[in-house]
């Protein structure tokens, strides 16, 4: 149970370093993001869209994304037949805790990418509250990582890997999801940002319920 | 042999489903002021006592009698015809409305005799009330199936006996059974009473999410061949889903507005929660059908775990006799 910050790091950097070298996870991810915006302003084609039409694109955009992305990070240990190493190596804590920060990391730098693209090209996609409207992309970002996480360890076990991912994780992420879609609405479409305090309270203590869920588990997902 | 409980339970269950279904629905005076303050014209079920047994026959060929509602208030009462066996009737149970103009309340047709016992009319549900008997336990049952699959998922991780995993498989296998009945009674009751299968209500959504819950939970199972493997990922993902689930069942009902009772622009918690929201009857014959409900999943899982074992035993029968050939 012991969690150990060496060997989490190193496990973060390793995956940042790997991740770098090939860029399997990033081209594909970027391909993603640019393929789903592009069908999203194909059936637009020019027309003007109600702000809360535009905030499910997005999220939508959002979630798919981080389900084709976030699988990774387990199933290419299980792939390269890693997993043993690993758990020489490292406690399962630690390994948890570095597979999350490389996830952090990914989904913000994802979720920064996607929101920059739809602000580039949806012309008319105002957002009255930007600091409000970014902490939600982040926190939501966390939040979909933080989850997402130990169902990647739970589907890297089984048989059918990409399609179990999306089933398991929708039910868990919903409450975040409608957190985070009503957070939005406040920040695009808003006046003040105090409308969305029982949001906010609601995404942190989500991220806080689910990475300390996680943490628990994790021994039992990760030993065979 | 069949053990008495089991009888106990047929008879329990089929005795409070009829008692649920059968009692009639009567409102009082209270009940026909409140439409009649509107001008709404429609019938509502009346409970009346006859106070005099002294007919008035008018000249439109109604007869006047004075009586009082099942709650003590006294009225005048229009019928519409004269009744046989009058003299020694106690009352009877009127399709009625208000008249506000003479103070009378009009019967279109006498329903039958006066009900000893009886349920209040509530507003905009009447004899679709009734449903609480059923659907409440039903979607109650979802989540404590759910509920007891999670502990036997716990206490798997803890022992790793696989006896324990079946019986988290069979728990929420029985909960996915009760989540679909109660989805399906409550989306045919808001056609009938809300006007559409399916409103997106707080509630709506939250059997909606279970239901998609549990078929994660089968999916994830049918995906892993190891028995190990599979009891353990499963028991990790029922925790997980059910550390992130209240939201959803105990407080976005409560907190968002929408249809059910209870909800955010209601009067008060909900029926069942806040006290006297309900009338004793009417709150007896639910938990008594909650009783049923729980005795009911109980006998269903201990049935699937005979079979369980019964399989088990078969299994290592054939492969002693397979040793013994070889």
């Amino acid at each position: 149970m012991a969690l150990a910050v060496k060997p989490a790091s190193a496990l973060f950097q390793k995956d940042v370093r790997s991740e770098l070298r090939t860029r399997y996870t990033l081209n594909a991810l970027l391909m993603f993001v640019v393929i789903s915006i592009s069908v999203v302003l194909f059936s637009v084609a020019g027309e003007t869209l109600q702000p809360e039409i535009t905030i499910g694109m997005l999220w939508i955009v959002m979630f798919f994304s981080a389900m084709s992305g976030m699988s990774r990070t387990f199933v290419a240990e299980e792939e390269k037949g890693t997993t043993m190493t690993l758990q020489l190596l490292a406690s399962p804590s630690s390994i948890y805790a570095g597979k999350l920060l490389f996830n952090l990391l990914l989904i913000v730098c994802l979720n920064a990418v996607i929101v920059v693209l739809f602000l580039l090209t949806m012309e008319k996609f105002a957002i009255s509250q930007p600091g409000l409207f970014w902490l939600v992309i982040l926190l939501g970002g966390f939040g979909i990582a933080s989850a997402t996480t130990i169902i990647a360890a739970i589907i890297a076990k089984a048989r059918t890997k990409g399609t179990l991912f999306p089933v398991l994780s929708f039910p868990i992420l919903l409450p975040l999801i409608m957190a985070g879609i009503s957070a939005t609405k406040t920040a695009v479409m808003g006046t003040t940002w105090e409308a969305a305090i029982p949001d906010l309270q609601l995404l942190v203590s989500y991220i806080v319920v689910v990475i300390t869920t996680s943490f628990l588990l994790f021994d039992y997902v990760w030993k065979d | 042999m069949i053990k008495w409980w089991k009888i106990v339970l047929f008879v329990w269950i089929g005795v409070f489903s009829a008692l649920g279904i059968m009692t009639p629905i009567a409102g009082g005076l209270s009940d026909l002021a409140i439409f009649a303050e509107v001008g709404d014209t429609r019938l509502i079920p009346v409970a009346m006592k006859i106070a005099d047994h002294d007919l008035t026959e008018q000249e439109d060929g109604t007869f006047l009698v004075a009586g009082e509602d099942k709650y003590g208030d006294d009225a005048m009462f229009v019928l519409p015809e004269k009744p046989a066996g009058f003299s020694e009737a106690e009352g009877y149970l009127l399709d009625a409305r208000y008249d506000k103009e003479n103070h009378r309340v009009v019967a279109a047709e006498i329903l039958g005799d006066y009900p000893g016992w009886s349920f209040p009319y509530i507003p905009g549900l009447g004899e679709r009330a009734k449903i609480i008997f059923f659907h409440v336990p039903m979607s109650w049952m979802t989540v404590i199936a759910f509920l007891v699959s999670m502990w036997f998922g716990i206490k798997y991780l803890r022992k790793k006996n696989l006896i324990d995993d079946a019986k988290s498989a069979y728990a929420a296998g029985l909960g996915l059974l009760f989540c679909i009945l109660a989805t399906v009674t409550g989306s045919v009751w808001a056609q009938f009473n809300w006007g559409t299968f399916w409103n997106w209500d707080p509630r709506e959504t939250s059997i909606f999410v279970l239901l998609l819950i549990y078929g994660a939970y089968f999916t994830l199972r049918s995906a892993i061949e190891v028995d190990e493997k599979r009891a353990r990922l499963s028991a990790v993902y029922s925790i997980l889903a059910f550390v992130t689930v209240p939201f959803f069942i105990f407080i976005m009902p409560r907190i968002l507005p929408g249809l059910h009772p209870g909800s955010a622009d209601d009067v008060n918690a909900g029926p069942v929660v806040s006290s006297g929201g309900m009338d004793a009857g009417m709150r007896v014959i639910l938990y008594s059908m909650l009783l049923g409900c729980i005795v009911l999943f109980g006998w269903l899982m201990s049935i699937q775990m005979r079979v369980f074992r019964i399989t088990q035993k078969q299994e290592a029968d054939d492969i002693a006799a397979a040793e013994a050939i070889s």
